[in-house]
């Protein structure tokens, strides 16, 4: 596969905003309150490559796979039917035991993308890894151990460090399996930035891509903002765009317009804000 | 309208196959409901603690009955690390029972039975 190949997520206005798709193996984190639709995107990122040939995996370390086939016959793809084909896997885990059985040789997971020949996976969600990794008794040594073979000194490293550690291991054992990833964080706020950035484990400076999902209010309504914050390696559209779900998936739309302050939930109207910025004065 | 008393519904009016599959497999609420979720979720890869937490049931008794299971032909145990988790066994033989069994608990009149057959033992 060339570095050129783009890996399409099939919905439409979101693949023009990534430059034509995501670059090949690499992890692409999608960030976003509840009902927002991560899960959506995820599914039909893991759908469209089916359509394509393109067998993927969902990993979900908590909705259980009843619960994806049931999201997705409501848009009308047929989960069960792509795992009877072969293109599709829906695996219920738990984070220690995904990171454990990756770490070694010919593991579960391993043998399971090499099987189906995986192309893409998706992670539902990494705040369950993130949590559950932080507190975990189980992979915690092994991260001190491979912290000490690299020469960094265990004992001074902080708990943030290893949790860093341990979520680049992770996604780099994915990308050494030759999959796209995308992986999906909730976010606790609903509106705005109340809570200020919550980075976890540093996961969004490890990840190639980060695209934030929003809810904005606007004249009395609530609608769905879309972003594309960061893609490293390729230019990428900078316009933040109002999406909608409907019966076909997300469909991403044009940019807000005669909007500022978007990101804040609440927009303001330009020409007011203009007004208050510099007539007032 | 016929009356039934308990004594008729005892498992030997049950299908022959799935009395057997009963008798042999389905000594226990929670192996029931450990088929069921693995014939529903057939790629679980994961501890009794975490099957516990999708069932809500005790990790203790969800260990016993995965230990049973597995005992049994129906799961696979891998280590990982120093854990113990569980994934459905590829035997097309005991799944087509457990699709069979499955299919017959959605009769409320079997799961009567069934449930009968349990609280007896």
């Amino acid at each position: 596969m060339s570095y050129d190949t783009r890996i399409q997520t099939g919905i439409t206005g979101f693949d023009t905003m990534l430059g034509g798709g995501y670059l090949p193996n690499t992890t692409n984190l999608i960030e976003g309150p509840p009902g927002c639709g991560k899960s959506t995107l995820g599914m039909q990122f893991i759908y469209h490559g089916a359509q394509q040939g393109e067998p993927g995996i969902i990993l979900t370390f908590e909705a259980l796979p009843e619960t994806y086939y049931q999201m997705a016959a409501a848009f009308g793809w047929d989960f069960r039917r792509l795992e009877q084909e072969g293109l599709l896997k829906v695996i219920i885990t738990s984070p220690e035991v995904t990171q454990i059985d990756l770490e070694h040789a010919n593991g579960v997971l391993e043998h399971t993308i090499a099987q189906m020949d995986a192309k893409r996976i998706l992670i539902d969600s990494v705040t369950h890894y993130e949590s559950a990794m932080a507190h975990s008794p189980n992979a915690a040594p092994k991260s001190k151990v491979s912290l000490m073979a690299r020469g960094t000194p265990a004992p001074g490293a902080s708990e943030k460090f290893v949790e860093r550690d341990r979520l680049y291991s992770f996604l780099n054992a994915l990308k050494r399996q030759g999959m796209t990833t995308l992986l999906t964080r909730e976010t606790t706020f609903l509106f705005g930035d109340e809570e200020g950035f919550s980075g976890g484990a540093g996961i969004h400076f490890i990840v190639d891509s980060y695209t934030m999902l929003r809810y904005v209010e606007i004249m009395s309504a609530v609608r769905r903002a879309i972003i594309v914050l960061k893609m490293r390696g390729s230019a990428h559209d900078s316009a933040i765009r109002q999406f909608e779900i409907d019966a076909r998936g997300l469909v991403v739309m044009a940019p807000f317009e005669g909007q500022e302050g978007l990101m804040s939930g609440t927009p303001k109207r330009m020409a007011a804000s203009f007004i208050k910025a510099f007539v007032r004065k | 309208m016929k009356m039934h008393t308990l004594n008729t519904r005892v498992p030997q009016d049950l299908d022959p196959d799935l009395l057997d599959f009963l008798t042999t497999y389905v000594d226990s609420f929670i192996k029931w409901e450990l088929l069921l979720f693995f014939h529903q979720n057939p790629n679980t890869f994961d501890t009794a603690e975490g099957i516990a937490r999708y069932l809500g049931r005790d990790k203790e008794d969800v260990q016993d009955a995965l230990s049973f299971l597995k005992a049994h032909g129906l799961l696979d145990e891998v280590v990982v690390g120093n854990m113990l988790a569980y994934v459905l066994k590829p035997n097309a033989e005991l799944q087509d029972k457990v699709q069979k069994f499955t299919e017959a608990t959605n009769d409320r009149e079997f799961r009567r039975k069934a449930v009968y057959h349990l609280i007896r033992k």
